[in-house]
Order: C-alpha cells, then structure tokens, then sequence
C-alpha cells in the first residue's frame, strides 16, 4: 500500500477525534431547551387568561345566585374581585400578580389560589406518579414480552386486554370499579376522618384510598405504553446487531435484555414523557369519580363557578408541568441515546 | 497481487490440514407464504484448518444462507437438512448450550453491514470485551479484559482510544475493523466473512482486506469469505467457489476462476467487473443485449454544463470551516460521459449537489450552456427540467407506495407537461428498456427487481427530456449481472440520444466501461481530469495512483508506457 493511503486514513482518524466543542455543545442545548420552554410557558399564560374569560356566565351572578342582591352589591363584588376592570387592565394586574406568586383569591373558597394549588398538589402528585410508574412497569413488561413471543397467545391476550382497557371511558371504567370493590376499599376522598394522626396509620389509610383511583388510571394508560415497546421492539428485532449478539453465542433473554431492549426504549422513552399531558387528562376524570381531592377535582370545582382564579391557575400549573415533562423527555433521551449526544 | 502469485504454489485443495468445516449434501429450504423456497440445494464442501475459500454469487444465490447455516443463524423458517461438521460435529444436531459455547469461540462472523450489525447504544469496548466475558467469563479478570481488548483494537490497527466511541463515531471502514477485532476476540478457528467490504470505498476496502489477510494467515485461522466480486475474493482467498440459484456450480484456485472460468455463471461475474486497462471492455459493459458499435469519429459537442471555480464551505460542529468543494472547474459536454470519481468524503456528492442547484455556492458558478444558474425556485425548476439527478439506492429512492407509472409522471406534472402523460410516461419506460412499457406501469416498487427499479428511476429523469443525467453510484447497489445493464443503458442513451451524464463513483471500473472522461477528487480538489484512457492508463497524480493500486487484484492492468501503480 502506498504512502498516500496510510496518509488518508489518518485523516480520517483525526477528523473523527474532533469532540472537543462537546461540552460547548450541551450548555448551548440546555440553554436552547429553557428558553423554548420558557416560551411555551407564556403563551400558556396568555392563552390561559384569555380562554377562561370567554367561558360564558358571570361568575358574580353565579357567586351570589338564591340571595336577594342589590345592583350596588354587585357592583361593589365586581370591583373587589377586580372584574369591572377593563380586560388588559386585568391581564396586567394578572401578569404582577404572577411575578410576585399571587395567584389571585378564589371565588368559591375565598382564600388564596397559591394556598390550595398547593394543598391539592400532592394527591395528584402521589396518584399519578404512583399509577404512571405501575402503568410504565406493566406495560414494558407485557410488551416485551409480546413482541419477543409475536403472535403467540401471550402476545394475543396481553394486547387484547391492553386494547380493550385502553378504550374504555375512565370515568366510566372508574364507575365500574367503584361498584364493584365500594364494600372491600373506599368509595371516595383520601382519609377517613377517624384515623390516628401517626404517620404510619395515616400513611396505610391513604394508601387504602389510593386502591382503585389508581387502578383505574394504570389500566388506562399502560396499553400505550404496552403498544408503543412492542412495536419498536418488533422493529428492532430484524436488527442486524441482534444476529451479531446471537453469533457472539448470547443466550435468548440476554440478546433480549442486553442489545434489543435499549434499543426499542428510546422511542418509548419519548411517549412515556409526551404522553403526560393525557395521563394529567386522566387524573382530571378519575379525581372526580372519586372525589380525589387533587387538582383534577379542584379543576372540576372550580369550572362550577366559573372561578377564573383557580381555573387559569390550575390550567398553568397543569401546563407548566407538561412543558417540564418534555424538556425532560429530550434531555433523558440525550442520555440514553449516544447518537443525539453527538449532535 | 503478490499475495495471489505466492498462494497459487500452496496445496489448493484441502487434503494435507485437518479438516475444520465440512458440509455434507446441505440443503436449506425458507417457508414462505405456504410454499417453500430451495435457498441451498445438495452443496458439499471441505475447509481444512488454516484455509481460505472464498463464496462468490449473486443476491439470492445462496452464499449467505449457507454462511449462516453454519453457526446455524438461519431464521426460524428454515429449515435445513444434511451434515455441517464444524471439527467434526454436526452442528444441527447439537443442544442450545453446546451450540452457544461453539458460536464466535469456534467460529465468528464479520458481519456485512458493520453499520447495522454493531449494537447503535453501546460502546467499542463492551461489544468487544462481551463474547470475551460471555466464553472466558470466570478466568477473566477486568484488568486481563481490559489488556485483551485494548490488544485487539490495537491489532486492527485503531488508536485505543476508539474503545470508548459508539459506533456512530467511527467510519465505515473503522467500523469494520471493530467487527475483525470482535471476530478474533475468542480466536476462533474459522472467521466467516459475509461481504465484508461491500459498502467501503475502493481503498479503504483495499485496507480492510489485506489487515484481515494478514490477521488470518499469522493465527492459521480458517477463512470463508463472501463476496459477489471475483476480484475481491482472489485477493484475499485461494480458492474460489461459485455458487448460482442455491448450487455450487464451480469451485477452483482463485487465481484459474478469475482468469479462466469454465460454468456460464462464473464468467458473467467474472465479466462484470472490467479488468482496467483491457480493450475488449472499454465502452463494453457486460450486457446480454448487443450495443450500438461505438461510432469511429465521434465528436463530443459544447460543455453544457460546466463549474468555474466553484467552492462550497460547510461549518461543522466546532464552528470551524470544512471546504467540501475548492476552487473546481469541471466540464461535460454534449454527447459525453464523465466519471467523477473519488474516496467517499472527497466531496463528490457536494459538488454533484451544487450542479443541481441544491447546495449553494460559497463562491464560484455554475453554468449552463452560457448561462449562469438561476437562484431562484422559479428558475431552478425550469433548469432542473435540463438536469435531471439518478439516485444511488433505487429502494428507496421510488416511494413504496407509488406505481412506478406515478413515479415517473410526478415529474411531468411538476413541470406541467400534462398533454399526452401516458404517452410521455411509456415513451420514457421504453427508452429505459423497461418494454412492453404497459407491463411495468402499475407495478409497485416491490414488485421490481434491483435492475428494474433502477430502470424505473431513469425513465423519471427521461420522461423530461433532460440534457445532462447526473448520477450518483448509479449501480453500487445493484447486482453484478445488473450492473452490466444499466451501464449499457446509460452508454446507449448517449449513442442514441447524445444524453450527456456526470456519473459520480468510487468504481474506477466503471468509468473504463462507459465514460470518456474522468476526473478524479480528492479532499474537494480536482487533482487530475482528462480521458478515461490518460487518467487511468497513465496516473500523474499520485491520489489516482493509489486509488488505482487499491483495486482488487487482477482488474487493473496498467498502460503500455505507465509503470506499474502498486
């Protein structure tokens, strides 16, 4: 072989070496991946401020229905709640408010937004992570399984019943529930009343209540998750790399779990993330049935009124929370997926 | 090629060694859609230890199917009958455990597609040190892997640090040398190679071959080598064995198959690739349908489209500047075929681009037949009409979902030639010999061969009656008998309809069969252009040098008063 060909190969060695704008490179990604979802966060705002004035009623009308009322005690409530009040003149106390965490007073409870935001945080926080994390499990597990064994009667009945939950109403499936187990576990809230204050008891009793809420949010949203890992799964495994692992001498369930599965997670990564919204979605309808006090209920409460306050807030929140999900899901898949690394 | 010389003396077929592989009445049959398909039928075959064999056939004859029976890698719809004796056991016959102690510590596989075939999420080191730790996995402390490894890559000659890269982060043939390392991880004592320099460049293929050569002799490792290309199997192999429609037809000393093949089947391969430098293949590509005579004094036209001083820049991701294509003046003139040829990364494509109007310049113009190219959409549609590109993978260059009629008509309403489509669109089909056109027009993409989509693509770029074709390794996807064909094709639409084409390729073959001139890049330079007989005959630079030197043995043959390249 000639000089020059050893000289080109080289060139290409030192060329391939060039990563060392790498680190560059991610502070650049993150500041990209914040600002976009910074900007995705006001736009909510001003789209959240905008829609629920257009829900039709007068929510003093409403505030003040069944009791005899003057035009000037309407007029005086008008001006406490600030509704009198031309519409960017609201928007702009709206937007302070924000800044300075004053979410503004609820209509119905008469007491601070940020105060129940934050009190009814939590119950969706527990209900939905504890059901996401169940329906993430289930449905990894069966897809694999169902994409590995295809067309089996495993893969047959898993995807079957997968489908048929997936399809139902949640509220509906929730009913269902509810007759069915209202004598074995709670039929709704989060504690009994009587229950010792200690963590333990109080713990076991919430835990107890959390039983079918759960139940019905998992059985919904893990067929997803179940068809998605099946189907890259499936896509994964006419891979060739999955041969090379086969010749290499790999027993099955480590060409499985070493080669096959990392690769079919990473779209599945994505949906587990985008899909949160739906799960939120979810949590709305399965709060309610059993009056779950989170803010899928606080959001059912406060569409009664209409309560503005409560409803622009519980719709931020809401939205933030989809909006840090996705940057999430981007960063976590730069981290399991070197080839996103690299640009 | 000296290596070819030195082997003829060595016993050829296997008697004094040991014998290693033994196959014995192999037949494998794929089920599919309720009827089953002969993939291989009755093949027997000796490998003594030590020995090389090389597989050669065409896509769907066979060779892959009988490479893989051997570690008995077939899908679960196939279904094998007969003997292979891996040292002397019978490999089908044995239990799952015994059969994944004998894969890759027996036996290993150098994949075709090193691309596909190496695990996308996982690093270097690990896919190297995994059959390690999986068939030594109690004697083997991290620090002996550690040394193992880093030996390996070190032998396929990669610096140590690629251990830590992903596959992505290394070229094609890097990536190949990772899967020879992977290969020799447990020193096997055989090494199926399944067309392992299918998708490199010609020398980087040429470096490939010989470090695997080289591994393989000083180990006395067993070499089976698959490969649709003679020439790269006779570099690399003593003996040769041809196999056509799941039998082995012939089975000779390399050197004899290449240079005198006695079955039908091994002289159409061995007439595919054109020995360079030999007369009776110049402006003859292998084809079954006879050629116009080429005409005595022919005489090449204006340029019609021609590049002054063009130059294009890219950025990559430090911020620093690549020139992809520097300072380059190109021609082609009417009724002419020039060959762009050049290593991959040469910036061939970018310039291919920048003609059509695609990439724009950074400085530098484009001209066609006078006239500067327009920047405009409006007036790039209108020149696209006069230039029209052919795409290296016809597979996924027609939409699956589009008849090849739709594929060819897009075209015409694009440019809103809409009297006469059926007529337009089987006017094109004929002329890419795809006849009776009426046969062809709802046929889907999947229901074509290699050769026929390919057909398919040209006729879209014939049905706008282009001036110029560019076309970008118009047959390195395609069969060895097909690319005969589609070459002619190309060569006859010149003679018969003076269509001018710039054919980018890494085939210097190629441009001996159809081209009349060449021109050859290196790292976005233009270092030597002239006609196919000075360039290739006659090399002044010496990149065109040693890309003549890194053609497989026995295709090239220098010129008269040009010294021997290699």
């Amino acid at each position: 072989m000639s000089e020059v060909l050893t000289g080109a190969e080289r060139k290409l060695d030192a060329d391939d070496g060039g990563g060392g704008a790498r680190g560059a490179g991610l502070v650049r990604f993150l500041l990209g991946k914040l600002g976009g979802a910074l900007l995705s966060l006001a736009m909510v705002v001003v789209l959240g401020f905008l829609l629920f004035r257009m829900i039709p009623g007068d929510p003093v009308v409403t505030m003040t229905k069944g009791r005899p009322v003057s035009a000037e005690q309407l007029a005086e409530l008008r001006e406490r709640l600030g509704v009198d009040k031309p519409m960017w003149q609201q928007f702009i106390d709206y937007i302070l408010g924000l800044f300075r965490g004053d979410l503004g007073t609820s209509y119905i409870f008469q007491r601070p937004v940020a105060d129940l935001i934050l009190e009814r945080l939590w119950p969706t926080l527990l209900l939905v992570g504890v059901a996401t994390a169940l329906a993430i499990m289930l449905g990894l597990w069966f897809g694999i399984r169902a994409a590995w064994r295809r067309g089996s009667g495993f893969d047959k009945l898993s995807t079957g019943t997968a489908l048929t939950l997936w399809s139902m109403p949640q509220f509906w499936m929730g009913l269902l529930l509810l007759i069915a187990f209202s004598g074995a576990f709670p039929s709704g809230g989060m504690r009994y009343p009587d229950t010792p204050p200690d963590f333990l008891s109080q713990s076991l009793d919430v835990a107890y209540h959390l039983v079918l809420p759960c139940l019905t949010l998992t059985a919904a949203l893990y067929a997803q998750y179940l068809l998605v890992m099946r189907s890259s799964l499936l896509e994964e495994m006419n891979s060739e790399y999955l041969t090379t692992a086969r010749a290499k001498g790999l027993r099955d369930d480590l060409v499985r779990r070493r080669h096959a599965v990392p690769n079919a997670l990473l779209p599945t990564v994505t949906l587990v993330f985008l899909q949160f919204g739906m799960v939120l979605n979810g949590a709305v309808a399965v709060e309610t049935v059993f009056s779950w006090p989170g803010l899928g209920l606080l959001t059912y409460e406060a569409l009664s009124g209409p309560d503005l306050p409560v409803l622009q807030s519980t719709f931020l929140v809401l939205a933030a929370a989809v909006i840090f999900m996705n940057v999430l899901a981007e960063l976590l898949y730069r981290i399991l997926d070197p080839r996103v690394r690299a640009t | 090629m000296t290596e070819v010389a030195e082997r003829q003396d060595e016993p050829t077929e296997a008697s004094s060694s040991p014998v290693l592989l033994e196959l014995r009445d192999l037949s494998v049959r794929y089920l599919a859609a309720r009827e089953e398909l002969p993939a291989v039928r009755g093949v027997n075959l000796r490998l003594g230890a030590g020995e090389t064999l090389g597989l050669a056939g065409e896509s769907g004859c066979g060779k892959s199917t009988l490479a893989m029976s051997v570690l008995r890698l077939l899908p679960r719809t196939a279904t094998i009958s007969g003997e292979v004796l891996l040292d002397g056991e019978d490999v089908n016959t044995m239990r799952w455990g015994r059969l994944r102690t004998v894969r890759w510590a027996s036996a290993s596989v150098v994949f075709q597609g090193a691309m596909h075939a190496l695990n996308p999420v996982r690093k270097i080191y690990d896919q190297i040190a995994e059959p390690i730790q999986l068939h030594h996995g109690s004697q083997v402390d991290q620090t002996e892997l550690r040394r193992r490894v880093l030996e390996l890559i070190d032998q396929v000659e990669l610096p140590a640090s690629k251990a830590e890269a992903y596959p992505h982060e290394l070229s094609g043939g890097q990536k190949q040398r990772v899967m020879i390392a992977m290969a020799l991880a447990c020193e096997p004592r055989l090494v199926i190679a399944d067309e392992p320099t299918t998708a490199l460049d010609v020398i980087v293929q040429a470096q490939v071959l010989a470090l695997m050569s080289r591994l393989v002799a000083e180990r006395g490792i067993g070499l089976i080598m698959i490969s649709h290309d003679l020439s790269v199997l006779a570099a690399t192999c003593a003996n040769i064995a041809v196999m056509y429609r799941g039998e082995m037809v012939e089975f000779g000393p390399s050197a004899r198959l290449l240079e005198q093949p006695e079955h039908e089947h091994s002289q159409a391969l061995a007439a595919a690739f054109p020995t360079i430098g030999d007369p009776a293949a110049r402006f003859k590509p292998a084809t079954s349908t006879p050629l116009p005579e080429p005409e005595p004094d022919r005489c090449v036209g204006e340029p019609v489209l021609r590049t002054e001083n063009l130059r294009v820049d890219f950025r990559d991701r430090g911020g620093a500047t690549v020139r992809a294509v520097r300072d380059v003046d190109l021609a082609v003139a009417e009724n002419e075929i020039v060959a762009l040829v050049g290593q991959s990364g040469s910036g061939k494509t970018t310039l291919a681009r920048t003609l059509l109007g695609l990439q724009q310049p950074d400085s530098g113009r484009v001209y066609f037949r006078d006239t500067e190219i327009p920047s405009s959409a409006r007036g790039l549609r209108g020149y696209r009409r006069q230039v029209q590109l052919i795409l290296q993978d016809p597979a996924s260059a027609l939409n699956p979902r589009h008849s090849a009629y739709e594929a060819v008509a897009e075209g015409l309403r694009i440019h809103g030639l809409t009297d006469d489509e059926p007529g337009r669109v089987a006017r094109a089909l004929e002329a890419a010999e795809l006849r009776p056109a009426e046969r062809f027009m709802s046929a889907l993409p999947h229901e074509l061969s290699g050769g026929q989509k390919q057909r398919v693509v040209i006729a879209g770029a014939l049905a706008l009656d282009p001036t110029v074709v560019v076309a970008d390794e118009p047959v390195a996807s395609l069969d060895a008998s097909v690319r005969g064909e589609i070459l002619a094709l190309l060569l006859r639409l010149r003679i018969e309809l003076g269509l001018s084409a710039l054919v980018i390729t890494h085939d210097l073959g190629l441009a001996w069969n159809i081209a009349d001139r060449v021109a050859v890049m290196y790292q976005g330079e233009l270092v030597e252009v002239g006609t196919v007989e000075e360039v290739l005959l006659n090399p002044q630079h010496e990149y065109t040098r040693s890309l003549l030197a890194a053609v497989p043995g026995g295709t090239y043959r220098s010129g008269p008063n040009g010294e021997c390249a290699h």
